[in-house]
């Protein structure tokens, strides 16, 4: 028997994950799977028309190729970066969808101000 | 691959061994209890020292074997297979209060508790043994490093492990993905496969997606709703038909580029190799349905 059954929180750690923990994970899942995309693309294929490619990598598709070699440590802070990234695009995005949401027809004459 | 003393590859894999030391360390004292109750209580103390240290004994000898057998062709590939398993089997909850299968009762003497302690130690460690054997990639003072990590938390560390995976339950889903992740680079180190990845180099993205969704399935199938959950079994069902028809293609020397068929039997296969998979989902929605309607009908009955 493991250790982990041991303990509730963990024996069921797919339920009991915080969301801050599951998005740190899922991104250097992401980052993984990004690394082994730079694995299967062969360099050598752009080397004759490297600044070409670099030029028209808008969407930054090969430039995860850069992440083939990455360890463990270089995916694991790749993956923080992003979830962090994610975190405050979506702190920033509510925010902005709160502040576009009309007033409730009831309170139009209510106007809430915040400071 | 060679892996300079405290080189960031060094670092890394280091910590890839400590992490999966934590998530996949075995409870022997719960074993060594088991199994000692009811000795006299000067036996008790004789089994407590010596079923450790026979535990010790077994986990080096394991690890100096697994070192020699990973080296073996297509034992690399086994061994990141059985890590997508173990993964999987990781983040999959078990019932609390299951019995422990690895010892039936008792023992009535001190070698008879002496000798289930070592053989459940060496079954509880030979997903260990084999984990740190892919992490450590061959190289020996990482895998002296991950037995010297092991023991103490075999001996001292139980409490500790438990009280830091109760607080932080991400320690064993990242667990989970750092072993789908040696697993992978398993599979594609295998010395058979090697040169067939070369030549297929879209393959080895397939490979990784295919073992990351089989390993990590538990977990995001626990977020799905019950309409989407026939998904977890789909999306690695399509993919391992496409490899298969890579794999067929590599071993017959078949056509399979669309853009350089020619013959009607190369638009065949292109057609079965694209669109073949639909009726085999529809077969296995239509049974999925079937099953849990029945299943719906005898609860209800």
């Amino acid at each position: 028997m493991l250790l982990i059954r041991h303990s509730n929180r963990a024996n069921n750690a797919v339920r009991t994950t915080s969301v801050g923990g599951e998005l740190f994970v899922a991104s250097v899942v992401i980052c993984m799977i990004l690394a082994s995309f730079g694995d299967a693309v062969d360099p050598a294929l752009f080397g004759e028309a490297g600044l070409e490619f670099a030029i028209f990598d808008f969407g930054g598709e090969l430039s995860v190729l850069a992440m083939r070699h990455w360890h463990l440590l270089q995916l694991l802070l790749a993956g923080a970066v992003l979830g962090v990234g994610l975190l405050v695009l979506r702190v920033g995005a509510n925010t902005v969808i709160k502040a576009l949401r009309p007033a409730d027809r009831r309170a139009e004459e209510k106007v809430p101000i915040r400071l | 691959m060679e892996l300079d003393f405290l080189s960031a590859g060094f670092v890394s894999a280091l910590f890839a061994i400590v992490l999966i030391d934590l998530v996949l360390a075995g409870d022997n004292a719960l074993i060594i209890g088991l199994v000692a109750r009811n000795l006299p209580k000067n036996t008790q103390r004789k089994v407590i020292f010596w079923g450790t240290f026979g535990a010790i004994a077994v986990r080096a000898v394991m690890a100096i074997l697994v070192v020699y057998i990973l080296d073996l062709p297509g034992f690399m590939l086994a061994g990141g297979l059985a890590l997508v398993w173990i993964a999987r089997k990781l983040l999959t909850p078990e019932e609390q209060g299951a019995e422990n299968h690895l010892v039936k009762g008792p023992a009535t003497s001190f070698a008879g508790a002496l000798r289930t302690i070592v053989i459940a130690d060496a079954v509880m460690g030979v997903d260990n043994v084999l984990a740190i054997g892919g992490a450590a990639t061959g190289n020996v003072l990482l895998i002296v490093l991950g037995l010297a990590i092991s023991v103490p938390i075999i001996v001292w560390g139980s409490q500790l492990v438990i009280r830091l995976v109760d607080r932080f339950p991400s320690v064993v889903l990242l667990g989970g993905a750092v072993l789908a992740w040696t697993g992978y680079s398993m599979v594609v180190r295998e010395p058979l496969l090697a040169s067939w990845f070369e030549g297929h180099p879209a393959t080895r993205l397939v490979a990784a997606i295919l073992i990351f969704s089989i390993s990590l399935a538990p977990w995001y199938t626990a977020r799905m709703a019950e309409q989407t959950k026939p998904l977890v079994v789909i999306l690695p069902g399509v993919l391992v038909w496409m490899l298969a028809f890579e794999v067929v293609a590599s071993v017959w020397t078949l056509q399979m580029d669309y853009l350089r068929a020619t013959e009607t039997g190369e638009y065949m296969l292109e057609a079965a190799r694209w669109l073949g998979w639909l009726p085999l989902i529809a077969g296995y929605l239509w049974a999925r349905e079937r099953l849990m309607l029945r299943r719906a009908q005898a609860a209800r009955s």
